[in-house]
């Protein structure tokens, strides 16, 4: 798909995960993406960041000195699009809402990416996507019946939600802008893309459907729809097998009769792997529940080039963008936070040197040079143990020998 | 919503069965595109699948077609109504074929001004690009249902069409950046995307921390999920980042009013873990004296972001959801008001969004899109 986004230029005031991983995916396309962040609130970086500010510019602003967002505005008015996610009242109070900006740059895409949206009686209250995934009715489906509410397995899944559809609203807005000449104000709210994405369920309860409640891993609809143990500690497969299914999964199987308990014990003793390989072979959905190192190791996702090399010292695969290969994708690492400052504000913003360098003596735009990209464990050596003994972790050797294999 | 119609509409041709490249093609109806779907005479399966819960037969089917129209067409008018569209999705794999008119060679084959994105399962290429599968199935190879659950049980499922969603989510953002790079420069772009891989964009975090690290996250304990959202006097409230966010606690001791929370042994991850039943004891029972919506509410007095854990008959009464019209009234084909997820985001200027329902029947509009977009042709 190579890069249809070359030549477009986006202000990013980001945190967290929702939008930087939309804007991500506009530099996988070709954008320029300058991330603006506080250099003198720069926490050292996390090491999943190494995914989330891959390909951008990374812009010094701390929009609590006075000026700062004078230099917002000066840099705002020259790009194509401008982004934040912070609660509609932060960029009120600085004076880059959509409406002052539009005012210096009267074509822009603006998003306003908020917890419940920039109007309406929850309009100004925060919210995270672990928190959206609960309010915006996820979590009542997951788990089992008798257990407390479940959640999506990853803290960024309503966030990541969110950014594709940003992606998908910023892409239309650009071809209205080219076509119209037209602003657009987007305003996405990360409690909105969560209704939406459980739409159908939503859409089946108006029908007159039952309540969405938990119901663990089965679905009526299915002869058999269920993750079984397999060979080894926490190593399952997912089965989904309909009523047409029967006779190949009896078959593939040895089953004399197709009920769980007889999957359940033909499954047990055997890998996951083969249990798989075995019932597509006889034509039923099975996969291993693939856990973070399978992930990596997936032949499938190698074969169709999905990962991306990255690493300062030592390439690492990383993820491609949502819609998989098709583009070149060029991972650049992270680059520090503020080291893009003076670019940024003399090549976008047209500032002189000596109205960079007062912005620089008074603090309002800077570099945290010693915040760099440097990669360390997600955790607290105390809570890495901690989770370890609660087995919340493995420990896993010879890690990087066995994805240089498969990716060789 | 301030649409323009000076311009010329941009047209998709939605040759898929299902919900995955189906709900890519309804986001380009509510970016105000021309969106045409093509049935089997028999109609798509999707149309008589019941909910999960029972009942709620086609409520599927209308949500992934929203603003589209539905004809009924033989392979040469597909062919010519290809020609006529600026993009063509579909899922076209094998199991994409069974149910649609879709064969495996169109891909490759068919000829629309800009783009043919496929949204399948696992994609078209790979070597288990011809696997069988389901949207569990998909969960399962993403990386995601591992992490799903609780520490002592089995990875859990998520919701309905999770997979496919994020799939045509996915898809749809394709298709707008590929007619971007044809029209350009006029060559006809071909996307395959693969839910599996849309959905393995959720676990880089944990694929990112093994490559590194040799970290092989699980799913996380009970405890830590539960305090995350807690039993208030009428339901569940969702009450904070869990026990092993660092944060700091003293917060949550005055709107509790347990002074005992604000000890130094609370304040961070791994003293509330080593702490853990004393902590659980102090923190959880409170929650019995108030409503969730009460713990709403004060909590964002005291600056602190609570969520609700709501139930989707909960979105239909919400005030949020009523103020921003987030749920659609929408007449349906019989005639019934039906409330469903509308265009996921607002937009002052912009395209406008999709004006009608999904088609009440195969072949509604055959007539009238056969004459309009061949044509011009």
């Amino acid at each position: 798909m190579d890069r249809p986004l070359e030549g477009i230029r986006v202000l990013s005031m980001e945190q967290a995960v929702a939008l930087p991983f939309a804007t991500r995916h506009l530099a996988d396309l070709g954008a320029e993406v300058i991330r603006v962040e506080s250099h003198a609130r720069a926490r050292p970086p996390t090491l999943t960041e190494t995914d989330l500010v891959r390909n951008k510019l990374r812009w010094g602003l701390d929009l609590g000195v006075e000026g700062a967002a004078d230099l917002f505005r000066r840099v705002a008015a020259n790009v194509d699009i401008v982004a934040h996610n912070f609660t509609p009242r932060v960029m009120r109070k600085f004076g880059i809402d959509f409406e002052p900006i539009r005012a210096i740059n009267p074509d822009v895409i603006y998003l306003s990416l908020t917890g419940f949206g920039t109007t309406g009686p929850w309009g100004e209250r925060p919210l995270f996507g672990p928190g959206a995934e609960a309010v915006s009715g996820h979590n009542v489906m997951i788990g089992e019946p008798d257990a407390w509410p479940g959640r999506p397995g990853t803290i960024v899944y309503a966030d990541n939600n969110t950014g594709l559809n940003a992606l998908v609203a910023i892409l239309a807005a650009l071809d209205h802008r080219d076509a119209t000449g037209e602003a657009v104000h987007i305003d996405l709210s990360l409690y909105e893309a969560g209704i939406a994405h459980i739409g159908a369920a939503v859409t089946e309860r108006a029908f007159g459907g039952g309540l969405p409640e938990r119901m663990g891993n089965g679905d009526p609809r299915y002869l058999v729809h269920d993750v079984f143990d397999a060979q080894g500690t926490d190593r399952h497969v997912a089965i989904a097998a309909r009523e047409d299914d029967s006779a190949a999964l009896a078959r593939a199987l040895e089953l004399t009769e197709v009920t769980r308990d007889a999957v359940a014990a033909a499954v047990a003793g055997r890998t996951a792997e083969d249990v798989a390989e075995t019932l597509q072979h006889a034509g039923v959905a099975a996969y291993i529940v693939s856990d973070p190192s399978d992930q990596s190791l997936d032949p499938h996702l190698w074969a169709r080039g999905f990962f991306g090399l990255l690493g300062d010292e030592e390439a690492h695969p990383h993820h491609g963008p949502a819609f998989g290969g098709g583009i070149d994708l060029e991972l650049s690492p992270a680059r520090a936070v503020g080291q893009d400052s003076r670019y940024v504000m003399s090549s976008i913003g047209g500032l002189t040197d000596e109205e960079i360098a007062a912005a620089e003596e008074v603090g309002s735009t800077g570099a945290a040079p010693n915040r760099g990209p440097a990669v360390r464990p997600p955790t607290t050596p105390e809570q890495y143990a901690i989770r370890l003994e609660r087995g919340e972790l493995s420990r896993v050797d010879e890690v990087h020998d066995r994805w240089r294999e498969v990716s060789s | 919503m301030t649409g323009t119609t000076a311009r010329t509409t941009n047209r998709a041709l939605d040759l898929s069965t299902g919900v995955g490249a189906a709900y890519a093609a309804r986001m380009l109806a509510e970016v105000g595109w021309d969106v045409v779907k093509v049935e089997p005479p028999s109609g798509d399966p999707l149309r008589d699948e019941e909910s999960r819960w029972g009942s709620g037969r086609g409520g599927a089917f209308a949500f992934a077609n929203y603003g589209k129209r539905g004809i009924v067409a033989d392979e040469s008018q597909i062919l010519e109504l290809a020609r006529a569209a600026h993009v063509v999705l579909g899922d076209f794999s094998p199991s994409g074929c069974h149910d649609s008119q879709i064969s495996a060679g169109m891909f490759a084959a068919l000829e629309p001004r800009r783009a043919v994105v496929s949204v399948s399962a696992f994609g078209l290429t790979g070597p288990r690009a011809n696997w069988a599968s389901s949207d569990m199935i998909v969960q399962a190879a993403s990386g995601l249902m591992f992490l799903t659950g609780e520490a002592d049980q089995p990875p859990m499922q998520l919701p309905p069409y999770a997979a496919a969603v994020t799939g045509g989510l996915a898809g749809a953002a394709a298709a707008l950046a590929a007619s971007r790079s044809a029209a350009v420069d006029g060559r006809v772009r071909r996307v395959d995307v693969s839910m599996m891989e849309a959905m393995a964009t959720h676990t880089y975090g944990q694929t990112t921390n093994y490559v590194y690290n040799g970290e092989v996250a699980r799913r996380e304990q009970s405890v830590k999920q539960a305090l995350r959202m807690v039993p208030a006097s009428d339901r569940f409230v969702y009450c904070a980042p869990g026990a092993v966010a660092n944060v700091d606690m003293r917060g949550v001791a005055v709107l509790l009013d347990e002074p005992r929370l604000t000890e130094d042994r609370f304040q961070t991850a791994e003293g509330r873990m080593q702490n853990y039943q004393e902590y659980l004891d102090l923190f959880v029972p409170p929650f019995q004296r108030k409503t969730a919506q009460e713990w709403f509410e004060e909590a964002e007095r005291l600056h602190l972001t609570f969520s609700l854990v709501q139930t989707v008959d909960d979105l239909f009464a919400c005030p949020q959801v009523a103020a921003r019209e987030s749920l659609r009234q929408v007449t349906a084909p019989d005639g019934r008001v039906v409330a469903m997820p509308g265009r996921p985001f607002r937009m002052e200027g912009g395209p406008p969004e999709a004006l009608r329902p999904w088609p009440a029947h195969p072949g509604e509009h055959t007539e009238e899109v056969l004459k309009e977009w061949l044509v011009s042709v």
